[in-house]
């Protein structure tokens, strides 16, 4: 079997899995665009208070918002195992992956889809249409630029992740995850100059929402090719570091939830 | 002998979590992670309007920011999908053979859980408050935030397990804890003081149980001397401690388990 009829079989079965109880899965879909339209609602609110912020004004928030939303739906909706990685090597919970004939990491990824974040990609798109001035050019560039900021917040997870393959314990995948989240979720220009360059370096939560933002905003091929080359750098360190780990990976034999 | 019960239950929650490190690792690095954002934006947002937001001063803001994270985040933010499951699944069937109530047990639980993560929060919340912006705007009033933010997470428990006994009727109530907890970020007062919020809206949040979960220790915090809030989060414990109680009395009486 190819990796790639491999992959979309696998994907398949994940989506009918999360579909199996419908109202279930609007539920968490409709719950997650609601909590994803407070928000909106802080950022209006601030923003109708303070006026705008070094270059940031409620507009430019729901851009970065509607990339969050978007890029990070896609990696933990569709590549829901993304986050868990950590968790399942710690557990020692890769076994039912090791026996298969196909890449473990790439079957663990697409193995499980999250229907609470098909809420996250719905909504980014829809703010995207409403608060970000969709020209045919900007709706290309947010497609793009949404595509590698996912590729940035996988490998990051993936990496994260793995670190779990060396210490035993998920402590450093759960924090990358908050982390992440946490900081991809505000303007990085608030923060001081050191905490942007760990923003864009070591933690790329910037590469997550606010440069996507930023480009769909004011397109410019210097800033693309950084954020392309983060992109490729996490991407490989995933990779490597998954690989790496799998050669020191032990268990208990569990048979269950990959 | 319920109190008996209910001290013990607590101290083995607490007696758990401080011998499992890696919670703490986590809970420490979102809560400095938050405060130091919230706080950074707060900040840079005073500086942008002559120094205040709604009254309030970057400094006020920042120590605003670290208590209502410290009344937040130490908390099980999904306790009300657990509570919703153990109910939907019937595993709640067994806490009733206890001699003591299902409610008061659990709520002294997960108090008992989140002590040691909240103390935590506290020492590390006002030395980075300390660092970042100097001493608190008011001595008097900053000591009487350890209390409140224990009233504000006792308030919180007790609304949660309210509002997660919906399940007994509802069955599938889990994602609802994600719409509760957006309640406590905005007009309980844990992202933004009540007072940014428009008039009406500020007005109509101070009247609900929320700003006791949040917004009353950070106003204690940020320099205001109202010792009065601690009397309001009282009360709130009181009202939702008996709708928790009721809710959970009738519930249990509805509760049908299929096999065991």
């Amino acid at each position: 079997m190819t990796t790639r009829r491999a992959v979309r079989l696998t994907m398949g079965n994940a989506f009918r899995e999360a579909a199996a109880n419908r109202a279930g899965f609007w539920t968490q879909v409709v719950t997650m665009i609601v909590n994803n339209a407070v928000w909106v609602l802080f950022w209006g609110l601030f923003f109708h208070r303070v006026g705008r912020l070094r270059g940031w004004d409620a507009h430019s928030v729901y851009l970065l918002l509607a990339a969050l939303c978007t890029s990070a739906g896609i990696v933990l909706g569709f590549l829901a195992n993304s986050r868990a990685i950590g968790r399942m090597v710690a557990d020692g919970e890769l076994d039912a992956a090791l026996a298969l004939p196909t890449r473990p990491l790439v079957y663990l990824l697409v193995r499980r889809v999250n229907p609470i974040n098909m809420g996250d990609i719905l909504f980014g798109v829809v703010l995207f249409f409403v608060a970000g001035d969709p020209t045919p050019t900007r709706t290309l560039t947010f497609v793009i630029v949404i595509v590698v900021a996912a590729v940035v917040l996988a490998g990051f997870l993936v990496a994260a992740g793995s670190l779990a393959f060396f210490a035993g314990r998920d402590d450093a995948g759960e924090l990358g995850f908050h982390t992440m989240l946490l900081f991809g979720a505000y303007p990085v220009d608030i923060f001081g100059s050191s905490a942007r360059l760990v923003l864009h370096t070591i933690v790329p939560a910037a590469f997550v929402a606010a440069v996507p933002a930023r480009l769909v905003q004011h397109f410019d091929f210097g800033v693309a090719a950084g954020f392309v080359t983060a992109a490729v750098v996490f991407g490989t360190l995933a990779i490597v570091l998954f690989e790496a780990g799998l050669r020191r990976y032990t268990s208990g034999a569990v048979w269950t939830r990959a | 002998m319920t109190f008996r019960a209910l001290r013990v239950a607590a101290l083995t929650a607490a007696q758990r979590v401080v011998f499992a490190p890696s919670a703490f690792i986590v809970s420490m690095g979102i809560y400095g992670g938050v405060v130091a954002i919230l706080g950074s934006l707060w900040r840079t947002a005073a500086s942008a309007n002559h120094g205040f937001v709604a009254g309030y001063t970057g400094a006020a803001l920042t120590w605003y920011i670290a208590a209502s994270e410290a009344a937040t985040i130490p908390l099980n933010t999904r306790l009300i999908e657990m509570l919703g499951d153990d109910i939907a699944s019937g595993a709640v069937a067994a806490e009733m053979l206890r001699p003591a109530s299902v409610v008061a047990v659990r709520i002294a639980s997960e108090i008992g859980r989140t002590l040691p993560h909240l103390a935590l929060c506290l020492v590390a919340g006002t030395g980075l408050c300390w660092w970042t912006v100097g001493a608190p705007p008011n001595l008097a009033s900053a000591a009487l935030v350890p209390l409140s933010v224990a009233l504000a997470i006792t308030c919180n428990v007790v609304a949660q397990h309210a509002f997660a006994a919906v399940s007994f009727w509802i069955r599938d109530a889990r994602s609802t804890w994600f719409i509760y907890q957006k309640f406590v970020f905005v007009i309980g007062g844990m992202l933004l003081p009540l007072e940014v919020l428009p008039h009406a809206m500020t007005t109509v949040a101070k009247l609900l149980p929320f700003m006791a979960m949040a917004y009353a220790p950070a106003r204690l915090a940020s320099g205001h001397f109202e010792p009065w809030l601690l009397l309001v989060q009282v009360g709130w414990i009181t009202a939702l401690a008996c709708v928790a109680a009721v809710v959970f009395r009738s519930g249990e009486r509805r509760l049908q388990v299929v096999g065991g």
